[in-house]
């Protein structure tokens, strides 16, 4: 099949399968909603993995096709076509994203079988494959930029699924207006490039990224790529953006394993890669990227410390290791940003899955502090979520290791790294492990809080196949990006990731000043992995041997712990700077400015038509022979006016 | 002296003066009284003293045209009177009233 | 003081009066009596102008066959002397009664000012014709020159028959009887 096809095919499916449910969306027949949904899907990845076979048959150089399915938007110089590029990048985010997605689509019939809304569900699913492959797909900034509403439309609506519920409406709408932040920045960064380069095509914005770097803070590429950073913040969830995704949990949880942990809140990452060019000569933003990604990491680590709530704890956990995405874009190290986000995406939603799971078990509990034991009850969910928390927490040889690993020594070695960063990274992964090891004890292991009323048991097969094979890909998936030392070290395995990613990435222009010697590299990845070990073991021992132990540690903190619990009073910070008084000032312009200026004017004018009207209906009164009197009259006006004038 | 000249000479003016003088009184019949058949009868006193005009002009100026004009008018009118009466019985007949004032209840 | 002249005095002066009486007077049977006598008396100016066929149509139209048509519909009304013969509203009456008085002066003023300056200086005598030959010269200018507009009225008059005729076989009024 040609490749036009196959991409028409790849996106179609989805589509058909939002109008198939779409239109029934009132069935509750989980069986065939969920049938359509994860065919649908399926066809897609099939479509996804024959490109992909494809591009892997063409020479490296050649890697790229394109179809341009017809002209979008022609308005004088100004043109843009439904066009869509497979190369390197967006075939591996194709393949994540059909791939995670179908395993997540085959656990939500299991999960959501009770729903009564099911249908719906499905096709919301289906409907944010579809944005989310054409914001991969996408071949310009605008095309990106109609999958980029869209997915955030698609999150708005899974978040807000049950919105009986006013706090998980409210908890949809917060995700959707914070986006709408970050997106109003996205339409000026394009708007600054479009105005800079004369093309939103990202393929021709590539090949005209100017060669000498941009030192100036207010250079067009630098602020162009500056406010394409703040749209990414906040579909990405960043410092400052970050405070919808962990609220966005109100949802059902397959839908944040999928949107907010494997696909779409990794659209900024990818967007920044696929500009890599264009970044790599803005310095400045590169340094705000890194900056900002390495302080989400720490930050929402530390948040993640003290959650209670499962979910709560892997979404702190997403925006940090987001914020390892964004630590290596902004070094450079693309390749790696890209492998983290791949990585991130099966671990992540498998960790996700299997909360999902637990949550099943335990009858919508999400609370870690009524679960525990729950190892006999779950054994499957238990192995692979064991296989997860590995991951995460990169412990080798699993898939978490080698990406955060290659992060963490791209951002000392790059020649925009820095050893603060490389700490800021360190001090985010012994959190990391520190957490995740509290989650995995509170939740699994010790001994078991649940209440007598709730009898945990295993989830059905639909929904343990999927962890199975994300189990696995969380073991091997980092496999394909073993660096360079390892290999060395245990024969020659070849690095195909950046191998594959080679031609897409631009090579940072500065040298690096300092030789780095494998020792180096060797020593720094020992210091990680045992500082992860060691605070898994501490974490370990707290929350299963040492009964009370984490409440001496939390109250030995005393203040520290308050503010790190309530999340550092972020989201009070907003309302009480940003959104109280913009709301007071709204309500202020209401009642005086709306009320006495606007709408008194609008009724004075209402006032004098309808004077108007009432004079001259009066004047219509039937009488014929008043009638007759204006005839004379204006016979006798323009009459005098015919003598005298 | 112009006011024996003015008696004594019949001119177009003449004829002109009492066709407007006509109309007028013909108008003023329409706007005051209430009765629907006065108010015709006024009609047709305007469209005579119209038909005067025409019949002045077409001697003055020697052209016939203003008598076939005025032959016209005459068929108007009675075709005019002939209907507005027809009207007028009809509602006659229904309400037993003449009264101009009283057709504003007509415009529904 | 000429035959002409008297003539037209005389004529002039009652067809004025005759008119007002024809607005003024209370009992529309009067009024329709001296609208008769006005139709005459314009029928004789049409003759002191030279238009002898015109002055007969209007006896026969006029004062025959529009004057029967009046005359008749009062009697099917069986109107007496009016008690309101005129509107009401001492203000818009004083208006309408002024309006009039100044469309008169007007006109009045207009054949002054455009006729007068022209050519009224040298009243037109214009040469003596028979009564057949006026009348051939205007069935000539009727029948030739204005033969569709003729036509056009021979249709009108057709309408307004059938819509007379229909009229007034209809019970009166346009809504649904009950």
């Amino acid at each position: 099949m040609s490749h036009q096809m196959l991409i028409a095919i790849l996106l179609l499916s989805p589509l058909v399968g939002f109008i198939l449910n779409g239109v029934r969306f009132r069935s509750s027949n989980y069986l065939l909603a969920g049938s359509i949904a994860t065919g649908a899907v399926a066809v897609s990845f099939a479509c996804a993995i024959a490109l992909f076979m494809q591009l892997v048959g063409l020479p490296p150089e050649q890697r790229r096709l394109t179809v341009s399915f017809f002209e979008w938007i022609s308005v004088g110089s100004f043109k843009v076509n439904a066009g869509f590029v497979v190369d390197q990048i967006s075939a591996i985010m194709i393949l994540i994203i059909t791939g995670v997605g179908s395993l997540i689509h085959l656990f939500s019939i299991g999960y959501m079988h009770h729903d009564k809304g099911v249908t719906k569900y499905f096709a919301y699913l289906n409907f944010f494959l579809f944005n989310m492959l054409i914001l991969v797909l996408g071949d310009s900034l605008l095309t990106m930029f109609v999958g980029w509403e869209g997915v955030g439309l698609c999150s708005y609506l899974l978040i807000g699924f049950w919105f009986n519920d006013s706090a998980k409406a409210a908890a949809g709408m917060k995700a959707f207006i914070t986006n709408r932040i970050g997106d109003a920045a996205f339409i000026i960064g394009m708007f600054i490039l479009f105005m800079t380069f004369g093309t939103l095509n990202m393929h021709e914005l590539n090949g005209l990224a100017p060669t000498i770097m941009e030192s100036s803070w207010l250079g067009a590429v630098t602020l162009g790529t500056l406010m394409l950073f703040i749209g990414a913040t906040g579909k990405s969830a960043q410092i400052p953006l970050y405070v919808w995704l962990p609220d966005a949990m109100a949802g059902p949880t397959p839908v944040s394993a999928l949107i907010h942990a494997a696909t779409m809140v990794t659209a900024g990452v990818y967007m920044i890669v696929r500009l890599n060019p264009l970044f790599v000569v803005a310095p400045n933003t590169m340094m705000v990227i890194a900056i900002v990604g390495a302080a989400t990491a720490v930050l929402a680590a530390t948040i993640g410390l003290t959650q209670t709530d499962i979910k709560k704890v892997l979404a702190y956990s997403t925006v940090s290791q987001l914020g390892y995405m964004f630590l290596a874009v902004g070094v450079g190290a693309f390749g790696a940003g890209m492998f983290h986000l791949m990585t991130h995406a099966f671990f992540k939603a498998l960790m996700f899955l299997g909360s999902g799971s637990v949550i099943h078990a335990m009858h919508e509990e999400q609370d870690i502090r009524k679960m525990g034991g729950l190892k006999k009850y779950l054994p499957i969910t238990h192995f692979t979520f064991v296989l997860g928390w590995l991951a995460i927490i990169g412990m080798p040889p699993f898939a978490g290791f080698f990406s955060k690993d290659e992060i963490l020594w791209f951002a000392y070695s790059s020649p925009r790294g820095h050893i603060l960063l490389w700490i800021a990274g360190a001090i985010g992964a012994t959190l990391t492990a520190f957490y995740m090891t509290r989650l995995m004890a509170l939740t699994f292991w010790g001994s078991s809080r649940v209440d007598k009323s709730v009898h945990p048991h295993e989830s059905p097969l639909v929904m343990t196949i999927p962890l199975m094979v994300l189990g696995l890909l969380s073991v091997i998936g980092g496999w394909v990006g073993i660096p360079h030392v390892i290999s060395e070290f245990v024969g020659h395995i070849p690095n195909f990731w950046e191998h594959w990613l080679e031609p897409l990435i631009t090579k940072l222009p500065e040298a690096s000043q300092v030789a780095h010697s494998a020792t180096e590299e060797w020593a720094l990845m020992g210091v990680s992995v045992s500082l992860a070990s060691i605070s898994a073991l501490a974490a370990f021992i707290m929350y299963t041997k040492k009964a009370g132990a984490a409440d001496k540690v939390a109250n030995a903190f005393g203040p520290v712990y308050k503010l790190v619990d309530n999340k550092y009073y972020v989201d009070e910070a907003y309302f009480g700077v940003i959104i109280n008084p913009l709301v007071s000032a709204s309500r202020d312009l209401w009642h005086y400015v709306d009320v006495n200026v606007i709408d008194k004017a609008t009724y004075k004018i209402t006032d004098l038509v309808r004077g108007g009207g009432s004079f001259v209906r009066s004047l219509q009164n039937g009488n014929m022979q008043q009638y007759a009197m204006y005839v004379v009259l204006g016979v006798v006006i323009a009459l005098s006016y015919m003598l005298v004038g | 002296m112009p006011s024996t000249s003015f008696l004594t000479d019949i001119s177009i003016n003449h004829y002109l003066i009492l066709s407007a003088i006509l109309f007028s009184i013909g108008m003023a019949g329409v706007l005051l009284r209430r009765n629907i058949i006065v108010l015709f009868m006024s009609i047709e006193l305007m469209l005579n003293a119209v038909n005067i005009s025409f019949v002045t002009f077409s001697h003055y100026f020697d052209k016939v045209d203003g008598q076939v004009m005025v032959f016209f008018v005459m068929t108007i009118a009675a075709a005019e009177a002939a209907v507005g009466l027809a009207l007028a019985v009809s509602i006659f007949k229904r309400f037993k009233e003449v009264n101009i004032r009283f057709f504003e209840h007509l415009k529904g | 003081m000429t035959a002409d002249v008297f003539i037209f005095w005389f004529l002039a002066i009652l067809t004025i009066v005759s008119a007002l009486s024809v607005v003024l007077m209370t009992n529309p049977i009067y009024s329709a009596l001296s609208l008769a006598m006005t139709m005459v008396s314009v029928a004789a100016i049409f003759v002191t102008l030279q238009a002898y066929f015109l002055a007969g149509v209007q006896l026969i139209v006029y004062a025959g066959a529009v004057m029967v048509l009046f005359v008749m519909v009062l009697m099917l009304f069986d109107l007496k002397n009016e008690l309101q013969a005129f509107s009401r509203g001492k203000f818009t009456g004083a208006i309408k009664v002024g309006a009039v008085g100044i469309l008169a002066g007007l006109i009045v003023g207009a054949v002054g000012s455009f006729i007068m300056a022209g050519k009224s200086g040298a009243p037109v005598t214009p040469e003596a014709s028979t009564s057949a030959d006026a009348t051939k010269a205007l069935s000539e200018h009727l029948f030739f020159n204005h033969v569709f507009g003729f036509e056009a009225l021979g249709v009108l008059l057709l309408v307004i028959a059938v819509g007379t005729v229909a009229l007034s076989r209809s019970k009166g009024g346009t809504h649904a009887k009950h």
